[in-house]
């Protein structure tokens, strides 16, 4: 448990940087900041993001239903089945 | 055994009755019936978009009418007293109590729904679910608007009631044998599910008493031209209506916590971390609500913490989705209707949640805002994921409801034919947001790809529609004359431990 808080608390803090970097670019005075592009590149990277997980997290779900449906010839039954409860 | 429809009675012992399986029978066929009044709203506004210029619906104001029941009637109608008809069936069953903790309470809140509804039909207010000042205050026509206030009102205090019921019968009720920690995860989503309703329902019923009194010109709370703030309103509307959200899909991953496991023939892959999920995106559904918020001139401090407060329901949410995809893994899938719309909802629910994300941050918000982006994203969540768990676990009690079993390939064609559907409205939806298209319009101007997009969509809804036309065929026909059900294994999978086949006490004796 305590390596997963940990885990989500470095994941948190590594997404807040690179956000806070536009904060302190509308701050400094002669730093020009191109909203509309700055705002369409994050946009692309988060897909980029999205899309990645989304196909990883969506071919396990395919390869699951394939995999363990009761019809595939390597299906076998699970151990709990024998009692009867689950 | 609870077979309604095989052993009839008068109408009226079931209407009168406080006992729990007949109250969820009536909080069923009510949302069921709901259901299809608002989605009739919601196939005739797709097709109105098929095209620019007025197609089916006369004038942008029946247009607004329309869209504010549709979301109503959806939420308040159909999904919440979904989740009160499965909690009164199986929640007293779970905790091994012979009924909910109060009996008549359980009634009184159910009979509220009626009249409720009935205002909000009969009013047919035009100011969005949302009832946004200070139109809803200075323009928005009554008796309609204060109709549909009082049903809100009504609702609320329903929804109050029923949350007072469920934490009071898992928590005082349960058989002194059974620890919380052993409590099934459907009953967790009750008991944190209503948790959440009594700490966000009073803002939200407050904010519908100011809003009335400022209708009557009593009080300026949200009125410009008196000194209020209408964005005042916005804070005590999205205060109660996240974590709203957050009640709405907390019963629907419980359904799937019950179906995922039955039909892969193993237990659920870890109990405690799906409590914990609960438990942590019913703490963090408060952390949220101003991200609806970003373009209201909110401050950068203010918008960082709440972009936090909304990402911290990330973690929960994938939990739930690991728990799921580890529970299936090495199990002996059966495909059954139940267990298909449970793996639609799990892609639909991702799909969904990965928009949230991007909409959660504060640069992106102020591209998707107020576009048909946030049709899209609420819509996929909502349809996607809460109301596919909810058509899951609808055939999953039905053979306990009837006592028969519904046409399975019917309802495999079901699914099918709502999954595609769903992926056409709704992702398309997105991509119309970010091509610029904004929500609640009645007309748009004649761009080609607004146009072709609305056409996907509008073919989408009408899939969905025959999908749900196929589903009332099968349930209407499959209740009268579908196979009687083996009600110690209706799915054929094996195991003992269908809840329903422990039912000891149908009815009061």
């Amino acid at each position: 448990m305590r390596n997963t808080i940990g885990l989500l608390l470095v994941l948190t803090v590594l997404f807040i940087i690179p956000t806070l970097e536009y904060a302190f670019g509308q701050e400094e005075p002669g730093k020009y900041l191109n909203r509309r592009v700055e705002i369409w590149n994050l946009f692309f990277r988060l897909m980029v993001v999205a899309f990645t997980i989304g196909a990883v997290v969506s071919g396990t779900l395919v390869w699951l239903c394939i995999r363990f449906r009761e019809s595939n010839p390597k299906a076998k039954p699970t151990k709990y089945e024998e009692s009867g409860a689950w | 055994m609870v077979l309604e429809l095989q052993k009839p009675r008068p109408i009226w012992q079931i209407m009168f009755s406080t006992h729990h399986t007949d109250i969820g029978l009536l909080y069923l066929i009510t949302s069921l019936a709901f259901f299809f009044m608002g989605g009739v709203l919601a196939l005739a506004m797709r097709l109105e978009l098929f095209y620019p210029g007025a197609q089916i619906i006369t004038d942008s104001m029946t247009y607004n009418r329309m869209f504010t029941v549709h979301g109503t009637t959806l939420i308040f109608l159909f999904i919440l007293p979904f989740a009160s008809a499965a909690g009164n069936y199986f929640v007293p069953i779970m905790v091994r109590y012979k009924d909910m903790a109060y009996p008549k309470l359980n009634a009184i809140a159910f009979w509220m729904i009626p009249p409720a509804a009935a205002l909000v039909w009969l009013g047919f207010a035009d100011f969005t679910w949302y009832a946004q000042p200070p139109y809803s205050i200075i323009s928005a026509p009554g008796p309609a608007a204060d109709m549909w206030i009082f049903g809100l009102k009504i609702l609320g205090i329903s929804s109050v009631l029923g949350a007072i019921n469920f934490i009071v019968t898992i928590m005082k009720c349960k058989h002194p044998d059974l620890p919380l920690s052993k409590l099934p995860l459907l009953a967790w989503s009750f008991l944190t599910s209503s948790l959440i309703i009594l700490v966000a329902i009073p803002t939200f019923a407050a904010a519908l008493l100011m809003l009335l009194t400022d209708r009557l010109g009593v009080s300026g709370f949200f009125n410009p031209a008196m000194g209020g703030d209408p964005i005042a309103y916005s804070h005590m509307f999205w205060f109660t209506f996240h974590p709203e959200v957050y009640v709405l899909v907390i019963p629907a991953i419980g359904f799937m916590y019950d179906i995922i496991p039955r039909f892969s023939r193993k237990p659920i892959f870890s109990h405690s971390s799906g409590v914990f999920a609960f438990v942590l995106i019913a703490i963090v559904s408060f952390a949220s609500w101003a991200h609806h918020m970003y373009a209201t001139g909110m401050s950068f401090t203010e918008k960082t913490v709440f972009m936090v407060g909304t990402l911290a329901a990330v973690p929960a949410s994938a939990m739930h989705i690991f728990n799921f995809l580890a529970t299936m893994w090495g199990g002996r899938i059966k495909f059954k209707t139940p267990m298909l719309w449970s793996v639609g909802a799990i892609a639909l629910f991702f799909a969904a949640g990965a928009g949230g994300v991007v909409n959660s941050a504060m640069p992106l918000d102020f591209v998707t805002h107020d576009s048909y982006w946030v049709v899209g994203h609420f819509h996929l969540f909502v349809m996607g994921t809460i109301a596919f768990a909810t058509f899951g676990f609808a055939y999953y009690i039905f053979p306990y409801v009837t006592g028969r079993m519904y046409n399975e390939k019917l309802g495999q064609i079901h699914f099918i034919i709502s999954f595609i559907g769903a992926i056409m409205v709704f992702f398309t939806q997105h991509v119309l947001g970010l091509f610029g298209m904004p929500r609640r319009i009645y007309d748009y101007p004649p761009i080609p790809e607004w146009i072709i997009m609305n056409q996907i969509a509008t073919f989408g809804a009408i899939l969905l529609a025959i999908g749900a036309a196929v589903w009332l065929v099968n349930f209407v026909y499959s209740m009268g004359k579908g196979k009687p059900a083996n009600m110690e294994d209706p799915f054929e999978l094996g195991g003992k431990y269908y809840y329903p086949y422990q039912q000891k006490t149908p009815h009061h004796d």
